[in-house]
């Protein structure tokens, strides 16, 4: 793995925290996912040990509530960090939820993360949008483009 | 007043309850709603989580098309709304960023301006339709009733970037709720998130986050849940037989989109509102509503 300090880490400024804890206390994760800790998170950060943190699979817990970021008297945000920390990681092709590669390739590949689902009724009758009276789905105009602009952007290194 | 409508992925391809209850309502509020041609995500999730320039080309790229029709663009979705929110706020700080989405934007023939005016539903609701209007259209004014808001994170926080609604006391959809004639109980569980972003990694979490607050809503007595967030109403309804199935306890709560019941108290029919959808024990509450 790179030893390089990503550039999207620099403005962070996790050096500024004063380790207040108001974050975990907001958090509705860490009183239940055992090693998942923003106060923690910022602290490893400001000690440069940000690989330590992409390895990990807490990384993928956060429900971006975003009580830390809107709480935090530093303006540093976790979620910021999460979210920044949760790229590279991808980026370096390091373990993550499956979800997240599915979710990109329909986007990428149809515009939207799932084709209309056929739904029940509480009497379990099936009803898709046309059989509610909807209108069809939207799709980007020009999907071929669309698709090989996406494409693109991905493959650039954001690092 | 004419607004360009988005659905965001959420609503268009599974929440139909919502869509038809906007759908159905806002003509009767004087509100015409454009549909949108050519629109794709806006990126969030999952493209936050992947890739910074993905994420802010799509937001980006749905913004252009509602600049392209010159209207307000009125998003349902919390989630859709905070990432147009974001987007602005940083293609407006970084001049190098916007030229780049923009180069990426021409390929399909649009571009990006950043001027749209952004319209969250509680701001269309509350703000421009209006409490006068609102009272006017009630028929069936659901006196008696007493719910509990679930406004969702995102249209609350981060206020950094400004938001629809105050980040600690949200009072928005409470009023929504009272113009309808019920009654809006504040509550200390109600800016709490329901945990819906952890069903890719930690499922059963969600069960339990959103559980602690449909057990506190049943505790405190209120009526049913009242929610505009796709989200928020895909774990507190669609999930809450396995949230009861989990906790071992009965929570047989009533979950329904603002719009559902702003629909009923005007006069219009459970079939024009998707309420048929909603999954979790609603009937006896309907009966109790009654009305067309």
């Amino acid at each position: 793995m790179t030893q390089r300090k990503p550039k999207m880490m620099d403005k962070v400024n996790a050096e500024t925290c004063d380790q207040c804890g108001k974050c975990p206390s907001s958090c509705p994760v860490t009183v239940r996912i055992e090693g998942f800790n923003p106060r923690q998170i910022i602290a490893k950060v400001a000690l440069g040990k940000e690989a330590e943190l992409m390895k990990s699979q807490v990384l993928w817990t956060c429900t971006s509530c975003l009580k830390c970021k809107e709480r935090c008297p530093e303006e540093i945000s976790p979620y910021d960090v999460i979210l920044a920390l949760r790229r590279i990681a991808i980026n370096l092709e390091l373990p993550h939820p499956e979800g997240y590669d599915e979710s990109v390739k329909a986007v990428v590949e149809t515009g939207v993360v799932q084709q209309p689902q056929l739904v029940r009724t509480r009497n379990k009758e099936r009803k898709d949008r046309k059989s509610m009276g909807l209108p069809p789905a939207e799709k980007p105009r020009d999907m071929t483009m669309y698709t090989k602009t996406l494409r693109g952007i991905l493959e650039e290194d954001e690092l | 007043m004419k607004y360009a409508l988005y659905l965001g992925c959420t609503v268009q391809t599974e929440q139909y309850g919502y869509e038809a209850s906007v759908r159905a309502t806002m003509p009767r509020l004087d509100v015409e709603l454009v549909g949108m041609v050519g629109v794709s995500c806006c990126g969030f999730p999952p493209f936050s989580s992947v890739n910074e320039l993905a994420w802010l080309y799509s937001s980006a790229r749905n913004i252009a098309i509602a600049e392209e029709m010159g209207l307000p663009l009125l998003t349902l979705c919390n989630g859709c709304h905070l990432s147009f929110t974001e987007t602005i706020h940083k293609l407006g700080n970084s001049p190098e960023l916007k030229v780049k989405v923009n180069e990426k934007l021409a390929g399909e023939g649009l571009r990006y301006d950043g001027k749209v005016k952004l319209v969250h539903i509680f701001e269309l609701l509350h703000d421009e339709v209006g409490k006068d209007k609102i009272t006017a259209a009630l028929t069936n004014p659901l006196k008696g009733f007493r719910f509990a808001a679930q406004p969702g994170c995102h249209s609350i926080r981060p206020s950094r970037v400004g938001r629809p609604d105050n980040p600690e006391n949200p009072k928005k959809l409470d009023e929504l709720i009272t113009w309808l004639g019920a009654e809006a109980g504040d509550y200390p569980e109600k800016n709490d998130c329901c945990g819906s972003s952890l069903a890719v990694s930690a499922g059963k979490v969600v069960l339990d986050i959103a559980g602690e607050k449909l057990k506190a809503v049943k505790r405190r007595g209120f009526d049913g849940l009242v929610t505009t967030c796709p989200f928020c109403f895909k774990v507190y309804d669609n999930k809450q037989r396995a949230i009861q199935a989990m906790g071992g306890k009965e929570i047989d709560m009533p979950v329904f989109y603002y719009t559902q019941l702003l629909g009923l108290a005007i006069g219009l029919k459970q079939e024009e509102l998707g309420i048929d959808l909603n999954q979790s024990p609603v009937d006896e509450l309907l009966i109790r509503i009654g009305g067309a």
